[in-house]
């Protein structure tokens, strides 16, 4: 041909064309349109057919076409139909090639049943009444629609295909009226429907075909109750169809008997719609959901099941109970069961544990999510399908105790029930329930592609775009922009509906806002774990009344954060602490715009103010800690370096000692604030908290001996004596808590040619300042500065020269001196006065050749008669954490022993810190891998208790601070200063009692050996 | 209020109950009993009966004494030897902290969390106790020497026997009670006795073991009679145990049966075996938690001293009973250490974790012993790996001390009381000079 026809034209050209019409890869494209078939099919025609611009619209021409070619070989009389189809425009060749062009498993379905293409012939109205799709799947197996028991009467594998290519005809239809649907969003509720009641069609034809085959099925009246979206009438197209089902016995016969037929007819119901077969089978029959779960029996009478969930049953039940629907079967028989059952669903909410459990089954869906998937996950990630429900059926289950309106099974109906009856914004549940349906038509589009149960959004970019055209968006990048978006609204609104209507009228946002009656706000508050919430709606109103900056801003917060309190371990303190903090600083400018404007910062102040008693207590005293929320870098511990340099400039430039003091006190505050936000928050762990304590006690003890040093030189006698600081105990060991004290010998060496009896008055002095400056009574902390652990304990001097101390150790020292020299430090003052006290106590606590056996039997000894004294009388020692089993001195003592043991050979060993002490013990096999853990563990462990115990509580010092509590809320409070999931209070008490007895076997193996 | 809880209300009501006892068990396996009017039922129901825990041995810590009694629906009876007008009824209760936890001192609570964990795993498990008890003519005191009610052996009939009436009695009230009763007969020693309760689930079993218990010394005080369970009354007869029959369930299918297997155990079951065998010397101070329940554990007489399993070898610490063709479901193990004074509830506790452990770690089952190992001598049961189970109540401790199973299943609490309390139990008894010792030493020191 010379003509200009198809062939002549520059191939680059038509690659261009196909490549605008929307081909991916129009290559193939070019190979497939001439395709032999194709082209009989089509006709021959010049340039390229028209079918292109018709495919041009599809989600994917590419595949539309490859089916089209496969379709393209049919034989008649089904190509005469599919012809007629292509050949004028209209609506049957838009749904033609809307499904073929998102659908592979349904273009298969074609190929092999080309007899289902007049089905897309004519249009199908959506939403057909139930019925007729019933009575169209029954009359495919021969079964008689209006019998209430309907037989199939085409029975066997043949019954089945009939059964199951009868339903794919159906859904054939819905498909191709949904993807030709102009406003896919509007049809959703439709669609959800009509895939509902087709797929009860197919339960009630595959019990059809039971019946066929269980002679006597008459001795069971069997119902199938639907649950989930099959109950809730909005299925999406391919899910797992929950069921329960109820069976009362026929006419004359026996519970027994009907029990066993009821079985039998609904192991045949299953096996017709989840079988293999000759045609695919259709989706799993779930049970799972009934009384006892898969342990449980298939079928129960109404009785039956109402003795279980009255008794056994756990909250989530009566949440999945909620969408309980009778959908095949015996319809009196399920009715009846679902009139006892609903009322109990509503009394759910009055259940003992409805708070923590409705808390747990948030969590358990959200963690059951694969991390990798947790990104793609249309139904289970955050903002997905599950929030939506959860959030409508908690307030469903809330509120719908004393409201009737809005118990409806339905999500959508629900929704606009709720907001009907005013339990939420008018406009946040609009957009909520738009929200609902983009994530619903996205879901459809995901999973008709290859009929597929799927809820994961694709990655790569041909099926992102397929989808994005199939939803009536362009570009892959359109979607993913879309379904992000609509995540971050589903949690917003979450908040909005939830927390929103609890705020007081005169706090609405705008006249589209609800405010819940007092009654309906109490059920809320407390159905979310309030303890007190007629309290709480006083702190909420107080918080939002007026007209005050700070009262718009705070109406904008209140929301989510009352959401963030009910997270916590303690809502109502957290509550009543946002309360106070607003009182301090809600004039301040920057307060409330950083809550405002920063996410993480109230997030993170919520959970600290409804989790630690002792850091809502250090964020009123130091406002300024309510800046580092929104800076990681603000809640890293500052090194000892960087906070001298700080006290460096206060000393400069501040000349009166006690003012001066007074600023270094409010430093340490500052730290101990910063410290214990970042130990709740998780981001310090309890060594870094250890060592920024005692970084802060350091800097303060160093910059108290300058001032204090300072006035002795502007004295009238002028300095006569240099002074080091040692520490001792956990100050030494850099292992200080929120309430230790900071233990210290005072060493000093007179100047050249100061007679010895001056120098030491005015070490006497100036050691008697340091402890004045820092222990004084005062706004700010005070660091108890101890020296009791000086040679001849309070009876000595308070301060030795260095050769005294020489002198004392030479002829007196004991074991326990050695043993509490193994924590000495030099902290302030002359650093070669420290160096040289080292030097000093070295050959005592790293003996040269190992202690003696009698220091050794020494130390046993003490600490056995230690364990029997210092215990408290009436606490259980397993729960002591200083003193008791398994507890810091049995770990410490043994770390100590060891180093005493073997200080001299083992360099590693000489070391003030318990961790570092025991690593080394165990790297040079003085302890074993295992005893090494479990000693690490156990120590771990009672410090970290020990620390939250100040956290939770608020309390410093006091009979119970080293006491694992009794009772369950404060356990409950520890595990969750500790990081644990809620309600894991017990768990972390037998954690810690486990811990401690194993390290006390190691202790008594080790140390005692 | 839900409808197991109606009913008791309403039989209350109907049969004019005055009293309701609720029942709880401590620690060591000794029964409680706070009596309730029926007024407060209701409240029993709702919130639970508070009270004093701290004189029960072991059910609270030194600080927390508030203690709520729960009552379970479901074990309502009436007290048939309360008589019939104005009667008394009891039921179990599950022992609660003052906010609604469950008390991790509660034995109860121990066994159903440890069924819990063997329905995670798809088995429910079943117990079948044999249960030997001694009568002795009334009074039975320490001070005097103990009068079997009769002279009987095994299986004798012994005419008119007291015994006999005893059983009869016993057995009547124990159906009365909705018991069942498998089995009774006359055992080896004089007076001696053995009733075979019906096999139920682990717990139901150990409610009726302690109901079992209060009946069978209600009978035997009604008939002028003293009834003991003590483990080994008299040094030259034989002690009392209760042995028990032991076999898992997944679903209505017996999971130890698997027809052709040799002895038709299956895998399942070889492991469990394994397990008990392997930690049957950490649990003893449990299924054997006196001082006195040493000398019956060694006294000989086909006591099962030795960790060993043989098939249907009466010398064995557990044995296979005979296999019934055809019998599936009744296929299962008997261990037989436990004694009739043990905790039902923390016995049968340990001895499913044990079995479990067996299970889920695969352990290998040893071969059976088909010798009486009593006959062996030391250096043959070496031989044949065939370890002795602790000896005294001091050893079994020990053992049991170092046990993370006995630790993990009794929980910390329950775990450390046992401990503290029969370490308390040993250091009494071994500070005693007994009558042995002084009929010894005595005369010629």
């Amino acid at each position: 041909m010379t003509d200009a026809g198809p062939d002549t034209r520059p191939p680059a050209s038509r690659r261009a064309l196909l490549t605008r019409a929307g081909f991916v890869d129009p290559d193939r494209a070019i190979q497939l349109l001439a395709d032999r078939d194709l082209v009989a099919l089509l006709g021959e025609v010049a340039g390229d057919h028209p079918v292109v611009d018709v495919l041009s619209v599809a989600a994917s021409p590419d595949d539309a076409l490859l089916a089209l070619t496969r379709l393209a070989a049919v034989n008649e009389p089904y190509r005469t139909v599919l012809h007629g189809m292509l050949d004028e425009d209209g609506d049957a060749r838009d749904r033609l090639v809307a499904v073929l062009g998102l659908s592979t498993a349904l273009a298969d379905h074609l190929v092999r049943h080309p007899e289902d293409l007049p089905a897309l012939a004519e249009p199908t109205p959506i939403g057909a009444d139930g019925a007729d799709v019933r009575a169209e799947l029954l009359g495919a197996v021969g079964a008689d629609p209006a019998d209430p028991a309907p037989v199939a009467t085409l029975g066997g594998g043949e019954g089945v295909d009939a059964m199951r290519r009868a339903y794919r005809r159906r859904l054939l239809r819905i498909a191709a009226a949904d993807l030709t649907s102009p406003q896919p969003l509007s049809l959703l509720p439709a669609v959800g429907s009509a895939l509902a009641d087709l797929a009860a069609a197919a339960l009630e034809t595959g019990l059809a075909l039971a019946r066929a085959d269980v002679p006597g099925h008459a001795a069971a009246r069997l119902a199938v109750l639907g649950m989930g979206k099959t109950g809730g009438r909005e299925l999406n197209y391919v899910s797992d169809v929950d069921v329960i089902y109820v069976a009362e016995p026929g006419e004359g016969a026996s519970e027994q008997e009907a029990l066993a037929t009821a079985a039998a007819l609904a192991a045949g119901m299953t096996k017709a719609c989840s079988a293999p077969s000759g045609e695919p089978a259709l989706w799993p029959v779930d049970a799972a959901l009934r009384p006892e779960g898969k342990q449980g029996p298939l079928v129960r009478t109404v009785a039956s099941h109402l003795a279980y969930y009255e008794r056994w049953a756990k909250t989530w039940e009566f949440q999945a109970l909620l969408k309980a629907r009778v959908v095949a079967g015996d319809r009196e028989v399920g009715q009846a069961y679902t009139d006892v059952i609903s009322p109990l669903v509503w009394k759910a909410v009055e259940r003992e544990n409805f708070v923590e459990d409705s808390q747990a089954m948030r969590r358990r869906v959200e963690d059951h999510v694969p991390a990798a998937e947790a990104d793609r996950q249309i139904k289970l990630g955050r903002g997905g399908l599950r929030d939506v429900e959860f959030t409508v059926q908690l307030l469903q289950l809330v509120h719908g105790r004393g409201d009737p309106t809005i118990r409806s099974p339905h999500t959508l109906s629900a929704l606009q029930a709720l907001s009907a009856g005013g339990y939420v914004g008018r406009d946040h549940a609009a957009r909520l329930a738009v929200c609902y349906r983009q994530l619903r038509v996205l879901e459809h589009r995901v999973q008709l592609t290859r009929l597929r149960r799927t809820h994961l959004m694709p990655t790569a970019e041909q099926d992102l775009r397929r989808l994005a055209r199939a939803s009536g968006m362009a570009t892959a990048a359109e979607v993913d922009e879309r379904w992000r978006t609509v995540r971050r609204d589903v949690r917003h609104l979450h908040e909005e509906l939830f927390y929103r209507p609890l705020l007081p009228a005169t706090a609405k946002l705008s006249v589209e806002d609800v405010s819940l009656s007092p009654e309906a706000a109490k059920a809320r508050l407390s159905a979310i774990g309030y303890r007190d919430p007629v309290g709480a709606m006083r702190h909420i109103q107080a918080l939002t009344e007026g007209v005050s900056r700070r009262a718009a801003i705070q109406r904008q917060l209140l929301p989510v954060l009352l959401g963030w309190f009910a997270d916590g371990a303690d809502p109502d303190a957290g509550l009543l602490a946002f309360r106070t903090l607003s009182d301090v600083l809600g004039t301040t400018h920057w307060y409330l715009k950083l809550l405002r404007d920063s996410g993480i910062a109230a997030r993170r102040l919520a959970h600290l103010m409804s989790t630690s008693r002792f850091v809502a207590d250090v964020i009123a005293r130091s406002p300024e800690s309510v800046t580092w929320l929104a800076d990681d870098g603000e809640l890293a511990p500052r090194d000892a370096e960087r906070l001298w340099s700080e006290v460096d400039k206060v000393l400069t430039r501040q000349h009166d000692p006690e003012a001066a003091a007074t600023l270094l006190r409010a430093l340490r505050r500052r730290e101990i604030a910063r410290t214990a936000v970042g130990e709740v928050l998780g981001s310090t762990d309890v060594v870094a908290a250890f060592d920024a304590l005692t970084a802060s006690a350091d800097v303060v003890v160093r910059g108290a001996l300058r001032i204090a040093e300072y006035e002795a030189e502007h004295s009238d006698e002028g300095r006569l004596t240099r002074m080091a600081i040692i520490g001792m105990g956990r100050f030494g060991g850099r292992e200080m808590g929120y309430g230790s004290d900071a233990d210290v010998l005072f060493v000093h060496d007179p100047l050249p040619d100061v007679p010895e009896e001056r120098a030491q008055a005015q070490a006497n002095v100036l050691a008697q300042r340091v402890r004045a400056l820092l222990g004084q009574v005062g706004d700010e902390p005070l660091l108890e500065v101890d020296a009791d652990l000086r040679p001849e304990g309070r009876n000595g001097p308070l301060v030795r020269t260095l050769g005294s101390y020489a002198e004392y150790y030479g002829r007196w020292s004991s074991p326990w001196e050695s043993q509490a020299l193994l924590r000495a430090r030099p902290v302030a003052g002359d650093g070669d006065l420290g160096q040289r006290f080292e030097a000093l106590v070295d050959p005592l606590r790293y003996p040269a050749g190992g202690a003696d056996p009698a220091v050794v039997r020494e130390v046993r000894r003490l600490k056995a008669r230690m364990e029997a004294e210092r215990l408290p009388r009436g606490i259980d020692p397993a729960r002591h954490l200083k003193l008791g089993r398994g507890g810091l001195s049995d770990v410490e003592w043994t770390a100590q022993l060891l180093a005493l043991q073997h200080a001299h050979e083992v360099p590693a060993l000489r070391t003030t810190s318990t961790l570092l002490t025991l690593a080394a013990a165990a790297r040079a096999e003085l302890l074993s891998p295992d005893d090494y853990r479990q000693l690490r563990e156990a120590w771990l462990l009672a410090s970290r208790l020990r620390n939250a115990i100040v956290l939770w509580t608020g309390r410093v010092g006091g009979r119970q601070a080293d006491v694992l509590p009794h009772d369950r809320p404060s356990l409950a409070g520890l595990s969750r200063v500790l990081g644990y999931p809620p309600g894991s209070g017990g768990e972390l008490e037998e954690t810690y009692l486990r811990v401690g007895r194993r390290a006390r076997a190691v202790v008594d193996r080790v140390f005692y050996a | 209020m839900d409808r197991q809880q109606d009913f008791v209300l309403r039989t209350v009501e109907e049969r004019d109950i005055r009293f309701i006892r609720l029942w709880f068990t401590d620690v060591l396996g000794i029964l409680k009993s706070v009596a309730i009017a029926p007024a407060e039922l209701e409240a029993a129901f709702g919130e639970g009966i508070g009270f004093d825990g701290s004189a029960i041995e072991g059910l609270t810590r030194v600080v927390e004494s508030d203690m709520l009694a729960k009552p379970d629906p479901s074990t309502f009876q009436v007290l048939p030897w309360r008589g019939d007008r104005h009667g008394t009824a009891r039921m179990f209760c599950d022992i609660q902290t003052p906010d609604g936890e469950p008390s991790p001192a509660d034995p109860r609570w121990v066994l159903k969390r440890t069924l819990a964990k063997a329905s995670d795993q798809g088995f429910t498990f079943y117990v079948h106790p044999e249960i030997e008890f001694y009568l002795f003519e009334s009074p039975a005191e320490p001070d005097l020497p103990l009068v079997p009610v009769d002279s009987g052996g095994y299986f004798d009939h012994v005419p008119r026997g007291t015994g006999h009436d005893f059983r009869r009695a016993a057995i009547s009230m124990l159906e009365s009670m909705g018991i069942s009763v498998e089995f009774s007969h006359h055992e080896a020693g004089p007076g001696q006795n053995e009733i075979d309760l019906r096999y139920a689930d682990a717990l139901t079993t150990a409610d009726n073991v302690m109901t079992f218990r209060t009946v069978v010394k209600e009978v035997a005080l009604e008939q002028g009679l003293y009834a003991s369970f003590m483990p080994k009354p008299m040094a030259d007869q034989p002690g009392s145990g209760m042995h028990s029959h032991l076999s898992l369930f997944e679903g209505d299918r017996n999971a130890f049966h698997e027809p052709g297997a040799d002895m038709e155990l299956s895998a399942t079951a070889r492991k469990f075996i394994a397990g008990l065998l392997r930690h049957s010397a950490e649990i003893t101070a449990i299924t054997n938690q006196f001082v006195n329940s040493y000398k019956r554990l060694w006294g000989g007489a086909e006591a099962p001293s030795y960790i060993c399993w043989g098939h249907n070898n009466r010398s064995a610490l557990v044995r296979v009973p005979l296999y019934k063709p055809g019998k599936g479901n009744s296929s299962r193990v008997e261990y037989r250490a436990v004694d009739s004074a043990a905790n039902p509830y923390l016995s049968y506790a340990m001895l499913l974790a044990a079995g479990l452990k067996g299970v889920e770690e695969n352990y290998e089952l040893p071969d059976g012993a088909e010798d009486d190992v009593w006959e062996l001598t030391d250096a043959e049961r070496r031989a044949l790996g065939i370890d002795p189970l602790p000896a005294s109540l001091d050893q079994a401790i020990a053992v049991m001390e170092k046990s993370e199973l006995v630790a993990e299943t009794l929980g910390e609490h329950v775990f450390d009381f046992v401990l503290r309390n029969k370490r308390a139990e040993w250091d009494a008894y071994r500070s005693q000079v007994t009558p042995f010792e002084l009929k010894r030493y005595l005369p010629i020191l």
